[in-house]
């Protein structure tokens, strides 16, 4: 299995779009509502990483010919929904040999 | 007010990034301010952290465009494999003079010997680039050759489970 790691937001954002396309302030709203407040991006932010993932072609803008500018949505490629999958697995196997420790210690 | 400051700060972006985004950004900052909370400690945090978003944003985007996409920050953070960064060959080009220049200007002083050291330190570095340039092109050679027989596919193959656990999922 290949090994990386992502930021916490931009992980956020992938799980966002995960579900549904979304435009810039739903996913701002939805990463808030995921991380439980804890996560506030900015809109600096927010853009920076989508910039990067549209670069990788994690995500995609769903191209509209009579969309707004200033409204646009992004979904996720195949590609993304891939290393989604797989960051989700690492964070599974690291969730279950730090639970598996942690009553280990206990015990 | 608070948005004539946000599009000055837009303005430090690329240009690119500013066609690209600056008008959803805008539309963005909008709404969430409109929905900001009456208090106004939720009103500082907020322009605190969008006025500092847009400043360090501005910051790798200015990045990104001089030195492109080997810089470790972003490479190192987004891609599931390990990239060699193409900036890396140039700083162990330098490195690797600077040692050379050292060597010889201290070999000079103990040797007492007179003249300078710059015409063997630009033989030194027009050899190494020569030499990167010729496994440049093998590289490029065997790359092309491992493309024209098809090897490529073999990854599609792979991945194909998740291509429809993904399209079964949409």
């Amino acid at each position: 299995m290949e090994t990386f790691a992502l930021t916490e937001p931009v992980l956020l954002v992938l799980v966002s779009l995960a579900e549904q396309p979304r435009h810039g302030y739903s996913i701002l709203k939805d990463v808030e509502s995921l991380s439980r407040g804890r996560v506030l991006l900015s809109t600096g932010t927010l853009y920076g990483a989508l910039q990067r993932l549209l670069g990788d072609g994690w995500i995609e803008r769903i191209e509209e010919d009579d969309g707004p500018r200033d409204r646009r949505t992004y979904r996720l490629t195949s590609r993304g929904r891939r290393n989604l999958q797989m960051e989700v697995e690492r964070m599974r196997h690291l969730t279950k040999v730090a639970a598996l420790r942690i009553a280990r210690k206990e015990a | 007010m608070v948005l004539t400051v946000y599009c000055w700060l837009l303005c430090l972006y690329p240009a690119g990034y500013r066609d690209e985004f600056g008008e959803e950004m805008m539309t963005v900052f909008r709404n969430a301010r409109r929905d900001l909370p009456p208090a106004l400690a939720a009103k500082i945090s907020f322009y605190q952290r969008e006025f500092c978003g847009l400043l360090s944003g501005a910051l790798y985007a200015r990045f990104d465009r001089l030195f492109g996409p080997a810089i470790p920050f972003r490479r190192f953070y987004m891609q599931p494999q390990f990239r060699f960064p193409r900036s890396t060959v140039f700083l162990m080009l330098v490195i690797f003079a600077g040692v050379v220049l050292t060597i010889r200007m201290a070999s000079s002083v103990a040797g007492d010997q007179v003249g300078s050291v710059w015409p063997s330190l630009i033989s030194i570095l027009v050899f190494m680039v020569l030499t990167m340039a010729i496994a440049a092109a093998v590289v490029c050679g065997i790359l092309h050759t491992l493309r024209r027989s098809g090897v490529h596919r073999l990854e599609n193959v792979q991945s194909g489970r998740y291509s429809v656990e993904s399209n079964g999922a949409r």
